[in-house]
C-alpha cells in the first residue's frame, strides 16, 4: 500500500504531510504518519478497535488534539493504533474508530519515541481536491 | 538583520519585525551567526520579543537552532506582575536536564570493563520508546513523585541524603500540585519512572581530559583522567502531555485574555491568571518527575558500578534544568525585579554567593553541565555575575543540531558510524540503529565552539572538558 504522507525535514524534528480524498482522510493519513515514525506497523495487528471523540475550537486545534490523542492511546494505554475510520469531522470536534492492537516489546518493532504534536507552521487545508495537512512533532 | 554587537553578541534590534517589544540578543561568533541565519531562529527570537510583559531582551544562547515558538536555546524572562507566562516558552519536555556524576575511578580502572559496563547499564536502565520502568508505581505514590521530586527517590532509597544538595532546587520544586496534572498525563508517566527515552537523551561513561579551572574542578570534585557519568533526561511522557494538555488550554485563556501571538506555539496567559498559575503548578509537577527520574537512573548506574568495579560511590557534581520557567530576581534597569525566566534549552548558571546555591557551592559558583555529541565532548563550566547582568543568570545547554534527522541517516548508515566510534575507542549502544545515526557527531554544531562563545562572553567560565568512553542512546 502506497503511504498517503510524507515526512516532512526540520532542523531538529520531524513533521508529516498528509493528503486525503476528503480533511477526514488526510487526518487519517497523519494519524497513520504519526504512528508509522513511531514504530514499524507492518508488526502491528487491528485486533481491537477503539471509539474516539476528540474536541475543539477550529480545525488547527482539531487536527493537534486528534494526533494528541493517538499518541496518547500509546504512550499512555499502550494500544498502537493502525487503522483509522473518521465518522464525523467538524471544525468542532470528530469522532472516530480506530483499531490496533496492545504493545509488546516481543512483538513489534519500535523506532522512535514522539513527544507531542505541535503547533508550529501547522497547515490544514480543505478544497474540491480533498485535504492536506501539514503538522510537526516534538522528538 | 543582525547588528553586530563585539565578537560574541549580535543584537536583533525592535525595528527588525513589527510588534516586537524588546530587542533581541544573539550569542554567537562569525561561523556560529551564520549557521543561526540558516533557519528560523532569528525569527523565533523576535516572535518571542512580541509577547507582552517581557523584560530586558528576547536572547539566545550560541547552541541557538529552530524550535516550535521559541527557539532551542531560548531564555526570557517576564515581569511577575504584569507579564505572560508560556507553557511553549519551556516546551514539551518539561525539566529536560542533565546530572554529572563523578567517580573514584581513573580511566585505567574502567577501561577493561567498558564495554561490559555499557551492556549492563544497558540492561538495568530501560530506554527507547516503548520499555516500561522498572516500577509501575500506584496512581497515589505517583502523586507523592510529583510532589516531593528527587527527593521522594531519595526517601525511597534511591540515593542518599547529600544527593539533595547538589540538584537545581534541591530536586523539589515547591508549588507542585500533583491534581493540576491531567490522567492523560499520568497515564504516560506512572509506567516511565527511571527510564531514559529516546531521541537525544543519553548516559555516557566519560573521562576528564583537560582541567581549565583548578580551584573550581576540587571544588566540584573534578581531576585529570577522572572517570564521570553523564546522564540525560527529562519528564517522559508525563511532562510532554502537561505541556499538550496546557498549550490546549492556553488557546482559549489568550481568547479570554484577548492576548494574540504571530505563532500559536507561544500561546501564553498572563503569570498571575488562574490559567497561568495552574500551569505554573503542573510544571513544577512535571519537574518534580524529572528530578526523580535522573535519580532513580542514578541509583541504577551506582548498583553497575558497585557490582562491576567494587564500588558505587558516584557522586553527584550537579544536576541542571534545560527546560523550565522559573520565579527569580534580577536587575532589569537598575532596579531588583521579581521575573519569572523562561528557559527553553539553556541552563542555569549562578554565579558564587547566590543564596539559590547549597553552603558548600556558595562559595565557587553553579557547575553549568554542557553535553556535546555522541563522538565529541561535552564541558563542565560555572556560572558568572556577568551571566546574572545580561542573560538572567543563563547559558548554553548543548551543541545545538545542525542537521536534520533525515539528513543524518541520509549521510551515514548505523555500521558506518559504530565502526568510526570504535576507531576512536568509543563503545556505542542504541535502541535503535536509525535513532543512532540520527544522532551522529556532525549532526551536531561544534560544540567546543559554543562553549569558546559563552566562555569568551563572561555567561560561564569553562572548568573542566569531558570525552565519551561508552555510550548508551535510547
Amino acid at each position: 500500500m502506497q503511504a498517503n504522507y510524507k515526512i516532512l525535514e526540520h532542523p531538529s524534528d520531524l513533521g508529516i504531510e498528509a493528503r486525503g480524498a476528503s480533511l477526514a482522510a488526510a487526518f487519517q493519513n497523519a494519524a497513520q504518519g504519526l504512528m508509522s515514525i513511531i514504530l514499524d506497523l507492518s508488526t502491528v495487528e487491528s485486533s481491537e478497535m477503539r471509539e474516539l471523540a476528540v474536541n475543539s475550537s477550529d480545525l488547527d486545534q482539531l487536527l493537534v488534539n486528534w494526533l494528541s490523542e493517538i499518541l496518547y492511546l500509546y504512550d499512555g494505554q499502550r494500544f498502537i493504533c493502525r487503522d483509522f475510520i473518521i465518522q464525523k469531522l467538524t471544525p468542532t470536534g470528530l469522532k472516530a474508530k480506530v483499531r490496533g492492537e496492545i504493545f509488546s516489546e516481543n512483538k513489534h518493532r519500535t523506532k522512535l519515541d514522539v513527544k507531542a504534536v505541535t503547533y508550529h507552521q501547522l497547515f490544514v487545508q480543505e478544497n474540491k481536491n480533498g485535504g492536506i495537512v501539514r503538522v510537526y512533532l516534538d522528538i | 538583520m543582525f547588528k553586530k554587537f563585539d565578537n560574541y553578541r549580535y543584537l536583533i534590534p525592535k525595528s527588525y519585525k513589527q510588534g516586537m517589544r524588546i530587542d533581541g540578543l544573539v550569542y554567537a561568533d562569525d561561523e556560529l551567526i551564520k549557521q543561526i541565519e540558516k533557519d528560523q531562529t532569528k525569527d523565533q527570537v523576535a516572535n518571542v520579543a512580541t509577547l507582552p510583559g517581557l523584560v530586558g531582551r528576547s536572547l539566545a544562547m550560541p547552541d541557538a537552532h529552530q524550535g516550535y515558538g521559541f527557539c532551542i536555546g531560548g531564555v526570557a524572562a517576564a515581569d511577575a506582575d504584569e507579564g505572560i507566562v508560556s507553557a511553549g516558552g519551556v516546551g514539551f519536555d518539561i525539566n529536560c536536564g542533565v546530572r554529572l556524576l563523578s567517580s573514584p575511578f581513573e580511566i585505567k580502572d574502567v577501561k577493561p570493563k567498558l564495554e561490559q559496563m555499557l551492556n549492563q547499564l544497558f540492561r538495568d536502565i530501560p530506554c527507547g520508546t516503548g520499555r516500561k520502568g522498572l516500577l509501575d508505581v500506584t496512581k497515589t505514590e505517583l502523586d507523592n513523585v510529583l510532589r516531593d521530586g528527587a527527593q521522594w527517590a531519595v526517601k525511597n532509597d534511591y540515593g542518599r541524603e547529600e544527593d539533595i544538595f547538589h540538584i537545581e532546587d534541591y530536586g523539589k520544586i515547591s508549588n507542585a500540585d500533583p491534581a493540576l496534572v491531567s490522567s492523560h498525563a499520568k497515564d504516560r508517566g506512572h509506567h516511565q519512572l527511571g527510564t531514559l527515552g529516546s531521541g537525544n537523551h543519553f548516559l555516557e561513561i566519560q573521562v576528564v581530559t583537560d582541567v581549565y579551572d583548578d580551584e573550581v574542578a576540587v571544588r566540584f570534585n573534578l581531576y585529570k583522567d577522572q572517570i564521570v557519568i553523564l546522564i540525560h533526561s527529562g519528564s517522559r511522557g508525563l511532562g510532554h502531555q502537561v505541556c499538550t494538555d496546557y498549550l490546549d488550554i492556553m488557546q482559549g485563556g489568550m481568547r479570554k485574555y484577548n492576548i494574540s501571538v504571530v505563532d500559536r506555539q507561544l500561546a501564553c496567559v498572563p503569570i498571575k491568571s488562574s490559567e497561568g498559575q495552574n500551569y505554573l503548578k503542573a510544571m513544577a509537577a512535571s519537574a518534580n518527575f524529572a528530578f526523580a527520574n535522573r535519580q532513580m537512573i542514578t541509583h541504577w548506574t551506582r548498583e553497575v558500578f558497585q557490582r562491576m568495579l567494587g564500588s558505587g560511590d558516584l557522586k553527584i557534581v550537579y544536576d541542571v534544568c534545560h527546560n523550565i520557567a522559573k520565579y527569580e530576581d534580577h536587575e532589569v534597569d537598575g532596579f531588583r525585579k521579581r521575573v519569572l525566566v523562561h528557559r527553553k534549552g539553556a541552563t542555569r548558571a549562578f554565579p558564587k554567593d547566590h543564596p539559590a546555591l547549597p553552603e558548600e557551592l556558595r562559595g565557587v559558583g553553579q557547575p553549568v553541565l554542557i553535553p556535546g555529541s555522541m563522538g565529541t565532548c561535552s564541558y563542565v563550566l560555572v556560572g558568572t555575575d556577568r551571566a546574572m547582568k545580561e542573560t538572567f543568570g543563563s547559558s548554553c545547554h548543548g551543541a545545538g543540531r545542525a542537521k536534520s534527522r533525515t539528513q543524518a541517516k541520509k549521510e551515514t548508515s548505523a555500521d558506518q558510524l559504530l565502526k568510526e566510534m570504535k576507531s576512536k575507542g568509543i563503545f556505542v549502544r542504541g535502541e535503535t540503529r536509525s535513532g543512532l545515526t540520527e544522532e551522529k557527531p556532525d549532526a551536531y554544531k561544534d560544540v567546543s565552539r559554543v562553549v569558546e562563545v559563552v566562555h569568551g562572553a563572561g555567561i560561564a567560565r569553562k572548568v573542566a572538558r569531558l570525552v565519551p568512553l561508552a555510550v548508551m542512546k535510547g
